[in-house]
């Protein structure tokens, strides 16, 4: 008794129950196109988060926001309170912080060049800012430190607004309109596409942050900044120095919260991991679950198999099959059910993968991980389900199935 | 050899069943019979007579519960299931009343189902050989749902024969047949019996039986008759007159 031979006639068994073998495969293909695709992607986003963190945010980084509570969502108690002065005076008393760069910004401000508007994300920042955020232009050149003292009206534009306001037209140098402000445009951003929320990072304009809080929007404080530290094993203790500072300065007593937000790169990352638990653990647990469901279906349908096929068992025991080759060719056709539909199941996963990628801008998505993981899958499903109606067909006693 | 042995020796043979929550059954009660090669014998009863049950011993699908059997002078109460399984496949071939096919598979592979598990290297022609020696080389490609019951009963035939055991056991072989297809089944027993196999044939019908050279009679798990119906070189001499 050869296994090749087995295994072929278990092909031709397979084939010759189309339709159950049909139902099988698609229990299989389910599960298995689920996973890949829940992988694919996951891994994708994951890969997307962690770039776009870092982009923003790299390992010795600080980010201040006015306003306490907590970071991300609800409400901010005490919001625009914070100020320059209140930076400067944090970067002076902390030698350990390399570079800042403060930030205060406008969401959805008309901006207009002749009859051409849009609207855009309008940000103030000093000229560190293309140092701190790592951000520089493609074009043009960034405002200088003389801008930012003497609130000079210049702009840097990114490549959306460029594109709506200025379509063919050379934007440097030409005039445009931030509300009511009359600008220059100095210099075009650096492309950075979606960010991790979904914005156009592309439709901003960015102008010196003292033109911003005294030309357009009239007001002393700023929303937040970003700070470098020089070490990042500093960050921590930094992090703390810059709230007993800004506590102190706005004469916060020791009951009050915070009227401001302070968060490191520990924190990001630690979210990050938060996001990364939930693509991770629970949508390959979904994945999990419908495989399951597709082996449980396959091992029924064996099962019903096996029932039918008495005869058919007591017949090949009676002409020699021994009970594990009765199990093995059991097991066998389950497999290459079960795998057919892995495998069919694979490609439509990374089918779907791809088309999500392209959706959500994730970019090169396929990975090892997730084929090698789908097709496991599948072997798993199948072994798991062919072997309890396999063992149970080996021990009918060939007298009593030819009955 | 140190004494003559026979194809089959059966020494006491008891056979009790024993359903779950039912009284214990005596299918078999101690039954001793021989059967030398190339005997074409009948084993004749009515239903629950016990003789499916024999030929299920006989043919090493059931075991007995006592006695002692001897195939070829081999003890085989002490084989394994493996063991019994070989020996099956190389050396019994079985025929049942419901032929056993596989549904939708060519008659050629049906017959090529036993060399599936024989340690055979090569099974080149053996499955077109056995067709064509039960009359059907033009049914080869056929699915048993396209033949007709006596075509069918003949493919199974060709599987018996296919490994070329010495031993053929038939189970009712006729009895989903008509008269015409079943006188050609038997014709075709017959002409296996001329070159050689022994033959044992499990029917009530005692019509049947007359075809054979021995008949033995089975009553509630005991064998009640053990007749010749002819002498076995007397019939040879007949027929190659």
């Amino acid at each position: 008794m050869s296994t090749a031979r087995l295994v072929k006639h278990s092909f031709k068994a397979v084939a010759r129950y189309k339709l159950r073998s049909g139902f099988m495969m698609l229990g299989s293909l389910v599960g298995v196109a689920a996973l890949t695709l829940v992988v694919s992607v996951g891994e994708g986003a994951e890969r997307k988060i962690v770039s776009t963190v870092h982009q923003l945010f790299g390992g010795s980084s600080i980010l201040i926001f006015s306003g306490g509570g907590r970071f991300m969502g609800g409400p901010r108690a005490g919001a625009a309170r914070m100020t320059l002065d209140d930076m400067e005076a944090v970067v002076k008393e902390l030698p350990e912080i390399e570079v800042w760069d403060p930030q205060q910004g406008l969401f959805g401000e008309p901006v207009r060049y002749g009859d051409a508007s849009t609207t855009a994300r309008v940000l103030g920042q000093s000229e560190r800012s293309e140092r701190v955020w790592n951000r520089s232009v493609t074009r043009g050149e960034y405002f200088d430190a003389a801008a930012v003292a003497g609130s000079a009206r210049v702009a840097l534009i990114g490549e959306t607004v460029a594109r709506d306001l200025f379509a063919d037209e050379d934007p440097i140098g030409a005039e445009i309109l931030i509300g009511s402000v009359r600008f220059r445009v100095i210099g075009l951003l650096e492309p950075f596409g979606t960010d991790a929320h979904g914005m156009d990072r592309d439709n901003e304009v960015v102008v010196p942050i003292s033109t911003l809080m005294r030309r357009v929007m009239n007001v002393d404080t700023i929303q937040g900044a970003k700070l470098l530290v020089k070490d990042p094993s500093l960050v921590r203790e930094t992090a703390r120095e810059i709230k007993r500072i800004l506590r102190e300065r706005h004469s916060l007593g020791s009951g009050q919260p915070d009227d401001f937000t302070v968060i490191t790169a520990v924190q990001v990352q630690q979210m990050v991991r938060k996001v990364e638990r939930v693509l991770f653990v629970f949508l390959p647990l979904v994945a999990a679950v419908s495989l399951v469901v597709g082996c449980v279906v396959a091992a029924s349908l064996m099962l019903a198999s096996v029932n039918e096929r008495v005869g058919e068992i007591g017949l090949r025991r009676a002409i020699g099959a021994r009970p594990g080759d009765i199990q093995l060719q059991f097991v066998l056709e389950t497999a290459v059910t079960t795998l057919g539909g892995g495998f069919v199941g694979l490609l439509v996963g990374c089918a779907g993968a791809e088309l999500v990628a392209r959706r959500m801008a994730l970019g090169e998505i396929l990975s090892w991980k997730a084929i090698l993981l789908g097709i496991a899958a599948a072997a798993v499903t199948g072994l798991l389900a062919g072997v309890v109606p396999a063992r149970r067909a080996a021990r009918l006693q060939p007298a009593e199935a030819l009955r | 050899m140190k004494e003559e042995t026979f194809m089959i020796e059966l020494e006491g043979i008891g056979k009790t069943y024993t359903r779950p929550g039912g009284e214990p059954v005596q299918a078999l009660r101690d039954v001793s019979l021989r059967i030398d090669r190339g005997e074409f014998v009948a084993i004749v009863g009515a239903s629950g007579s016990g003789k499916s049950t024999l030929m299920n011993v006989i043919g090493l699908l059931d075991r007995p519960s006592g006695g002692r059997y001897l195939l070829d002078g081999q003890d085989v109460s002490g084989l394994g299931v493996n063991e019994l399984a070989r020996l099956r496949n190389k050396r019994i071939g079985f025929v049942f009343q419901a032929f056993h096919l596989l549904p939708r598979t060519s008659a050629l592979e049906n017959v090529e189902l036993p060399l599936l598990y024989s340690d055979r290297p090569s099974m080149k022609g053996l499955g077109r050989r056995a067709l064509e020696a039960v009359g059907l080389a033009d049914r080869i490609e056929h699915r048993p749902g396209e033949l007709s019951g006596g075509q069918q009963q003949r493919v199974a035939i060709a599987r018996a024969l296919v490994n070329e055991p010495d031993l053929l056991l038939a189970d009712e072989p006729t009895g989903n047949l008509d008269e015409r297809a079943a006188a050609e089944v038997m014709a075709i027993f017959q002409s296996l019996h001329e070159s050689g196999r022994t033959i044992i044939l499990v029917t009530h019908d005692a019509s049947l039986a007359a075809h054979c050279e021995r008949m033995l009679r089975l009553e509630a798990g005991r064998i009640t008759a053990d007749e010749r119906l002819r002498q076995a070189a007397v019939a040879a001499q007949e027929r190659s007159s």
